[in-house]
């Protein structure tokens, strides 16, 4: 299926701005949203 | 280069200056590019000269009239309502001077240069201008392509302006026709043929699908079908039209009905079976720029053609064919053009037809949704029970929310009724927000207002619906 990636636009917009493709990031807000911290996050490691 | 032949070195050329364009050129300069804007004819483009803004200003009137003519149930007779057609027309061209002034004058603040010409492409980066006294070459670092689209033409029957005419001359005419045969049911043909219907006309349309507006959910179409035939509008469905003979007074067009011939006769035809992309006479192929087989101009997802450094945008790029449409992607191609990342990216595109009651969607439908892997819930709210349409006098309608069972999240909304061309807005901003249905029903929504309608269906779809008996 091609179900949606749940994210505000200003988020989508500022992962494109991070080179972050949004579909590998997994969102922790409200129903599984991606926030920005979860943009910020990407890629780190868990502390 | 021939020695003689100098060329005029531009930054941004866009040509264009309809609303993917006009908007294009702007955001460009905000972004601090040097543009220049090249447009054969009036700055706005179709929308605001032969499209949206004069269609919808002859429809407001036209409803008034009907307005005025049937509120005796609300006590309010009127004798005698008397149309001024010709005030009426230039009431509406003082709308269109008064928004294409204003664009005018965003070029002028935005300092974008503007030239009136016809532009042909001499190479990847070069074209010709042609303005009225001379023609002038142009070298562009990178261009945006918004030249938009034309009514398509019937081949048997070619536009003559006079008695079959386009939208462009039916927003237009000297006088209201006596009767009018509208070929096309899509949004174009009926949402002229409904504001003459109101002006007096007699009118019958000819469409060629199993219903009018086809591609439209039938439950909400078959609403504006009911108000047409109140309308004494003569909707005739699978009708191919054949042939057109105008050696007389009037146009008697001829059309196979479920294998019968049949002739309609009147005093105008309005042919309203598409829009024909403006990419011919172009000369695009000398930039290198190919057509795909309906004449729509290739793009990616950052607007960009085959050839790097030219976009195309709006109706040239392909459908939806939407002024909003085009004006998103612009903004979109001047980005780009300055080094941003920008690239189309929606959730959810609004789509707005002005008939009576008016159509708006947004999202997916029941059937969509099931495509996309959904396990979708749709809850339908009728205007018949929200007391803003009922004080308005116009409850006939509904707004349908569809859901994802599972997760409750938005996935469309369709609503037919008063202003759903204003109250889709709210839908498209709940998509792009992925918005669950519970985040429109904890929205407090003014009373008594049209937007209620919305909460109420999404409230539904969670079973919790207060001024409907939920299923």
């Amino acid at each position: 299926d091609k179900k949606r990636v749940l994210a505000m636009p200003s988020v989508r917009k500022k992962a494109r701005e991070m080179g972050i493709d949004i579909t590998q990031v997994e969102g922790t807000g409200p129903h599984g949203r991606i926030t920005l911290d979860d943009l910020n996050n990407f890629g780190k490691a868990p502390k | 280069m021939v020695v003689g032949d100098f060329a005029t070195e531009v930054d941004v050329l866009v040509v264009g200056g309809g609303p993917g364009g006009y908007v294009a050129a702007i955001r460009a300069a905000q972004l601090g590019k040097k543009v220049t804007l090249v447009d054969k004819g009036e700055l706005g483009g179709v929308c605001l000269n032969r499209g949206c803004i004069p269609s919808k200003a002859l429809i407001h009137a036209s409803d008034e009239v009907y307005k005025m003519k049937n509120s005796s149930h609300m006590g309010i007779e009127v004798d005698g309502v008397k149309i001024d057609f010709t005030q009426m027309i230039q009431w509406k061209d003082e709308i269109v001077k008064k928004l294409t002034s204003g664009v005018a004058s965003l070029m002028k603040g935005n300092k974008i240069e503007v030239i009136q010409g016809e532009v042909y492409f001499t190479g990847p980066d070069t074209v010709k201008v042609a303005t009225e006294s001379n023609s002038t070459t142009y070298k562009f670092n990178d261009c945006i392509i918004a030249t938009g689209s034309r009514p398509t033409e019937l081949k048997f029957m070619p536009f003559d302006g006079k008695k079959i005419i386009s939208s462009t001359e039916a927003l237009s005419l000297k006088e209201v026709p006596e009767s009018l045969i509208v070929v096309g049911g899509g949004y174009i043909g009926l949402e002229l043929g409904t504001a003459y219907a109101k002006l007096g006309t007699k009118v019958t349309v000819l469409e060629g699908a199993d219903s009018i507006l086809p591609g439209v959910d039938p439950s909400m179409s078959r609403m504006v079908q009911r108000k047409l035939k109140k309308l004494g509008v003569d909707v005739n469905a699978k009708a191919m039209v054949k042939s057109a003979d105008k050696s007389g007074d009037t146009v008697k067009v001829t059309a196979e009905i479920k294998g019968e011939e049949k002739t309609f006769e009147a005093d105008k035809v309005l042919v309203a079976v598409g829009r024909t992309p403006n990419t011919d006479e172009l000369g695009l192929d000398q930039a290198g720029i190919e057509l795909d087989e309906r004449g729509f101009i290739p793009v990616d997802k950052q607007m960009r053609t085959k050839v790097e450094h030219i976009y195309a945008i709006g109706d040239v790029a392909g459908n939806p064919m939407l002024a909003h449409k085009a004006s998103y992607e612009g903004k979109i191609a001047a980005e780009v053009i300055a080094g941003e990342p920008s690239e189309v990216d929606y959730q959810a595109m609004p789509f707005v037809i002005f008939t009576d009651p008016e159509l708006a969607y947004t999202g997916l439908t029941e059937k969509e949704a099931k495509e996309q892997g959904y396990n979708p819930v749709v809850s339908r709210f009728s205007f018949a029970a929200n007391g803003r349409a009922l004080s308005l006098d116009a409850a006939d309608g509904f707004c349908q929310v569809v859901a994802d069972k599972e997760t409750q999240q938005i996935l469309g909304v369709q609503i037919v009724g008063p202003e759903a061309s204003s109250l889709i807005s709210e839908a498209v901003f709940a998509i792009e927000m992925g918005a669950v249905a519970e985040d429109l029903s904890l929205t407090i929504h003014a009373h008594p207002t049209l937007p209620e309608a919305i909460m109420e269906a999404a409230e539904g779809v969670m079973g919790n619906a207060i001024h409907m008996v939920n299923k």
